[in-house]
């Protein structure tokens, strides 16, 4: 109990809201679409700034390395998979064309390389998300 | 951006990828900067070390 007290709550004010469905489905769609925006909604400031710019670091690596974002309605399976995976990354994965102006060459090795990277992004937020739930409905994660 | 990005050996890519996921991971499952420190520089190391094991059992098929 003390170690809680001292450790967890360094970034959570005195005053955070109390648990509730609604605040953890809101709290996993707003981390959802800003990746940290949920944590953010949660008081929990520095697991915000460290999932947005960890999030944000893989998302604009992969888009950097001109690697491919995957779109809806594909055909394979493993393409469809990529699109859940990618579209994970929220905002990130609404804006890949903005960022990448020249579009994708996974035909080279980094290209490749860039397009794990965007996935792994998407999924790490996803993981972000659930954090996100769970402690807006109440149950502080272990 | 797009220069020092696109020349990233798949080496320097891991590195990258490990760096991030490992800091990531420290902040989903601990508390406290110091077991955060540790379990990231831990996870930092199995994702290196795991990479490089995964290289070496495979490259007698890439001859």
């Amino acid at each position: 109990m003390n170690e809680r007290a001292t450790s967890v709550d360094e970034t959570m004010s005195p005053g955070a809201a109390k648990g509730s469905q609604t605040m953890g489905v809101a709290a996993a769609i707003a981390g959802w679409i800003v990746p940290g925006l949920g944590h953010l909604i949660l008081r929990r400031w520095s697991k915000a700034a460290i999932y947005f710019l960890c999030v944000g670091a893989l998302a604009c690596a992969g888009l950097a390395m001109r690697g491919g974002v995957f779109a809806s309605g594909a055909e394979d399976l493993f393409d469809r998979l990529g699109f859940f995976a990618d579209l994970g990354a929220g905002v990130f994965y609404f804006l890949a064309h903005q960022f990448q102006a020249a579009g994708p060459d996974v035909a080279h090795a980094t290209g490749d390389y860039g397009t794990r990277l965007f996935a792994a992004a998407g999924m790490l937020n996803l993981l972000t998300v659930l954090e996100a739930y769970e402690i807006g409905r109440g149950g502080e994660p272990k | 951006m797009n220069t020092a990005f696109s020349s990233l050996t798949h080496f320097v890519a891991l590195l990258f990828f490990a760096v991030v996921v490992s800091i990531t991971f420290a902040f989903l499952s601990k508390k406290g900067t110091i077991e955060r420190l540790k379990y990231s520089l831990w996870a930092f190391l199995a994702f290196l070390l795991v990479a490089v094991g995964i290289g070496w059992l495979m490259y007698p098929f890439s001859q």
